[in-house]
């Protein structure tokens, strides 16, 4: 108990760090003093606080809303489907919504708000078409789930194959969706932000909320009803709260790959399975490896700035590879 | 000389004098793709702004004088793409039916396999890092990457007894990381370039011209004997590894040997027109479907009808939209991915059976 909470403090100063290093770090870095001072004594003529206020803390913000939102849809959708590869960016999710959002702002050219709500129809009807997919394709009788993840990738590439096709339609306005396809945390998409997030804090809340059943669930369903779990409200409760979740982190800042994916096989281990410790844990994690992400693409290759989604798939393909590894190529392979 | 027989298993072939005996039923599916791919390049010669055909073109050829729009549109743009993408459809085609044959996975593809992701990633590291190398050497370049990627793939995938699914998802990670990879660098490439190389990401026969077509031609003479010797070798690789060296097929030979060939013919494709997905899986089961094969009969088969598909391609991206000038590969993956859903469908099926 106590090393859980320990282990939860230090992830909790960690995030910060790392929030205060990724205000302070970019093409000028820019001293800590200066960065609080920013807050506190906000000084308009000072361009070094005009730059933390209106282009690093809105970037910084949006690093934490798409970490902390993957994330936790990464911990729920893994105890749900039991599946060590699961997660919004490898189940459809990301990819509905981005496509949704690509052929909304094409065909009906909605705006902004709307382009939020085309994103959490497309996050449900992407993970729907996933889900229909590996039972077409026999998921029943897999026990490893492989065929779930398979038909994840292969309704991702069509997904973004077609907003790709729409893209291409219309060169005009590609440039204005291409940073945002490949998943991009720019400050320019603050107005989003801005829109979106009182429906992530929703999600999040609702599954900090469901934390005690979803746990129980993961121990097994006849368990769980035995405690009095609802075994069929719960995990479409849960759906329904990584869907939203999702659906606006990908809103804001584009299909950021991969955070959900990585982020609950580091918490895991430190914090064990316990939905209480494990979706806080994981919130503040991926919002620390998004901020760090973000610090790594805009220096790493200075002076050009990479997309953070980029980087992230980068990242996070490696950690696919080793999962697969892990878990379905060892002899006698873990199970999750 | 030649002669209508039966073989031992009751079906219809023909046997030629060398002993060579080749089934009806494949011989009239491959004039039935051949045919194809004969009305597919008219209707290709056809589609398009230009408003010229097959007369202006035979016209041309007779001595007859072309008006310069026609002349462009038949020789510059038309030709060229329709030669290209069937050349390069056939090569992905071929690569997909051997390395399905080798990794015993129907499933297998050059593409989501990884090896095309390596070949370009190898290309694109000397175009950025090492740009007075001559382009005639870009070839090598793909084939290292690609050929790096397999040996990856196969130290990661280890054993001979992994399950095909795991061996997909593993080409899958591979290919993520690389794609990631040809993202960074094509920001370390000038504007210009940039775009150009884009839209060659993407699997395009925009570019198609001459000189591509001279460049791509030697891969794809040289694929007609790798058919013809490592073809036979495929017949026993289907029935696994231990009835392959009971029929005294030497494993530790034609292995490594088809691996190597598979990789060159994936490259070289890969460095014409970009990456093709989902062709490799695509061609070689609609090919089944349509005249059950093994050995260089399926192979045959399967770069016909790779050819056929990607002209098919271009003459549905340039006739139906031709405002919205889809790239090839797009195209191919728009087709490619409910194809393979159906046929990881009737995988689950024949497993059920199976049991």
């Amino acid at each position: 108990m106590t090393g859980k909470a320990l282990a939860l403090c230090v992830i909790l100063l960690g995030s910060l760090g790392a929030f205060i290093a990724n205000l302070s770090s970019g093409a000028t870095s820019i001293p800590l003093d200066a960065v609080f001072a920013a807050f506190f004594a906000f000084d308009a003529e000072n361009y070094d606080h005009y730059v933390i206020l209106y282009q690093r803390l809105p970037r910084a913000l949006m690093a934490i809303h798409a970490g902390a939102l993957m994330a936790c849809g990464g911990v729920v959708l893994q105890g749900l489907t039991r599946n060590p590869l699961a997660s919004p960016s490898t189940l459809g999710i990301n990819s509905g919504a981005a496509f949704f959002v690509v052929a909304g702002a094409y065909v009906f050219d909605l705006g902004t708000e709307a382009q939020g709500l085309a994103a959490m129809a497309g996050a449900a009807f992407g993970f729907i078409c996933v889900l229909s997919v590996a039972r077409l394709a026999g998921g029943d009788k897999d026990p490893r789930g492989l065929s779930l993840i398979l038909s994840g990738a292969l309704v991702s590439m069509l997904l973004i194959g077609l907003a790709n096709a729409f893209l291409l339609s219309d060169p005009a306005r590609r440039s204005d969706f291409l940073g945002w396809v490949t998943g991009n945390i720019n400050h320019v998409y603050f107005d989003r932000l801005v829109f979106f997030w009182p429906l992530g804090v929703l999600a999040l809340a609702g599954l900090f909320f469901l934390a005690r059943p979803l746990t129980l669930l993961t121990l097994g369903e006849e368990k769980a009803a035995s405690v009095g779990v609802s075994v069929r409200r719960v995990p479409r409760l849960a759906l329904l709260c990584v869907v939203i979740g999702s659906g606006s982190a990908v809103a804001i800042c584009g299909p950021v790959g991969f955070v959900g994916l990585v982020v609950p096989h580091v918490v895991r281990p430190l914090v064990g399975v316990n939905m209480r410790f494990a979706l806080p844990a994981a919130a503040l994690f991926g919002a620390c490896a998004c901020l760090l992400a973000d610090i790594l693409a805009r220096q790493a290759f200075a002076p050009y700035v990479l997309h953070t989604g980029i980087l992230l798939d980068l990242i996070g393909g490696t950690v696919f590879a080793v999962i697969v590894k892990r878990f379905y190529l060892s002899p006698g392979g873990q199970t999750a | 000389m030649m002669r209508l027989a039966k073989a031992l298993d009751g079906r219809r072939v023909i046997r030629l004098k060398g002993g060579l005996q080749v089934r009806l039923h494949n011989v009239a599916g491959g004039c039935v793709l051949l045919l194809a791919v004969l009305a597919l390049t008219l209707l290709s010669l056809s589609v398009g702004f230009t408003q010229t055909g097959l007369g202006d073109l035979l016209a041309g050829m007779l001595g007859g004088k072309l008006e310069g729009d026609e002349a462009f549109a038949l020789w510059i743009v038309r030709m060229p793409r329709i030669l290209l993408g069937f050349m390069a459809g056939w090569l992905v085609a071929i690569t997909g039916g051997m390395l399905q044959s080798l990794a015993r996975n129907p499933l297998a593809d050059p593409g989501l396999f990884g090896l095309s992701q390596g070949s370009m990633v190898m290309i694109m590291l000397v175009l950025v890092f090492l740009p007075s190398v001559p382009l005639a050497y870009l070839p090598l370049a793909a084939m290292a990457g690609g050929l790096g990627v397999a040996l990856v793939l196969i130290w990661l995938v280890g054993g001979e007894q992994s399950s095909g699914l795991a061996i997909l998802l593993m080409g899958i990670a591979l290919e993520t990381v690389l794609s990631a990879i040809t993202s960074i660098l094509v920001l370390y490439t000038p504007d210009e370039t940039s775009y150009a190389l884009s839209s060659w990401l993407a699997g395009s026969l925009f570019q198609a011209n001459w000189s591509g077509i001279l460049a791509l031609l030697p891969w794809f003479l040289l694929s007609f004997p790798a058919v013809l010797v490592l073809g036979r070798a495929l017949k026993v690789f289907d029935l696994g590894n231990e009835m392959a060296m009971a029929l005294g097929e030497p494993l530790k030979m034609s292995r490594p040997a088809l691996l190597f060939v598979a990789v060159l013919l994936s490259s070289a494709s890969v460095t014409a027109v970009g990456p093709l997905s989902f062709l490799g899986v695509m061609a070689p089961h609609l090919a089944t479907f349509l005249s059950p094969a093994s050995g260089r009969a399926k192979l045959i088969l399967s770069g016909l009808m790779g050819g056929a598909l990607v002209v098919a391609a271009d003459v549905v991206s340039r006739g139906l939209a031709s405002d919205l000038s889809l790239p090839i590969g797009l195209s191919l993956t728009l087709v490619g991915v409910p194809l393979f859903i159906v046929s990881l469908r009737l995988r689950a099926l024949r497993l059920a059976l199976g049991d």
